[in-house]
């Protein structure tokens, strides 16, 4: 996923919109696709001031990557380079 | 006591090295569990055979089961103590449906299960 900056403007700059994230009101552990748009390629949850959405959606999306690590969805760590 | 109806999603991995049979054996026993125990069964969905992110019990690959079901909140440690014996279920999850998740639930049903690629 591409880095999206916070705008740098100060406390009242408003924030950017994450495309196709506006409305989201729960974030499946079951829709991957979904999920590996916000890790990185070890499968690392990106931090906020990366993936540009709301708080509340934030933390919908570490339990739901917690979720489907669980489940064998999505990896705890990829890319075991060396 | 009260003990209150929810609605439920479970989700389950069993061993993909069982053949069709044994995979209907522990469905069955599943669903058993769940209706002795004042639990109906809703919904399932069944993912079938995928690829594990990671070797779970030496395991690579898991025959995926996806459920959903109305049960007493009784219903839970008696359905998770079944589902950590059962030698063929290599992971579950069971979580209890809120409103979002309901609706999250009912619209992806309309628009075809989206099951993870």
């Amino acid at each position: 996923m591409e880095p999206r900056r916070k705008p740098q403007g100060g406390d009242d700059a408003p924030e950017e919109k994450v495309p196709g994230m506006e409305k989201v009101e729960y974030i499946d552990y079951k829709n991957t696709e979904l999920l590996l748009r916000f890790l990185n390629e070890q499968g690392k949850i990106l931090p906020r001031r990366i993936t540009g959405i709301t708080a509340k959606q934030q933390r919908q999306l570490t339990r739901a990557v917690k979720r489907a690590r669980h489940l064998a969805l999505i990896p705890f760590v990829s890319d075991t380079v060396r | 006591m009260a003990d209150n109806r929810y609605m439920y999603e479970v989700t389950y991995i069993v061993n993909a090295v069982l053949n069709d049979d044994q995979l209907r054996g522990v469905a069955q026993r599943i669903r058993k569990t769940i209706e002795e125990n004042g639990g109906e069964v809703i919904d399932v969905d069944e993912w079938g055979n995928r690829r594990l992110a990671y070797p779970i019990k030496k395991k690579r690959n898991g025959y995926y089961v996806n459920l959903y079901m109305t049960a007493p909140g009784s219903i839970i440690p008696r359905l998770e103590r079944m589902l950590e014996i059962d030698e063929d279920v290599l992971r579950y999850i069971t979580l209890r449906m809120d409103t979002k998740m309901i609706k999250h639930y009912e619209q992806s049903k309309q628009t075809g299960a989206p099951q993870p690629a």
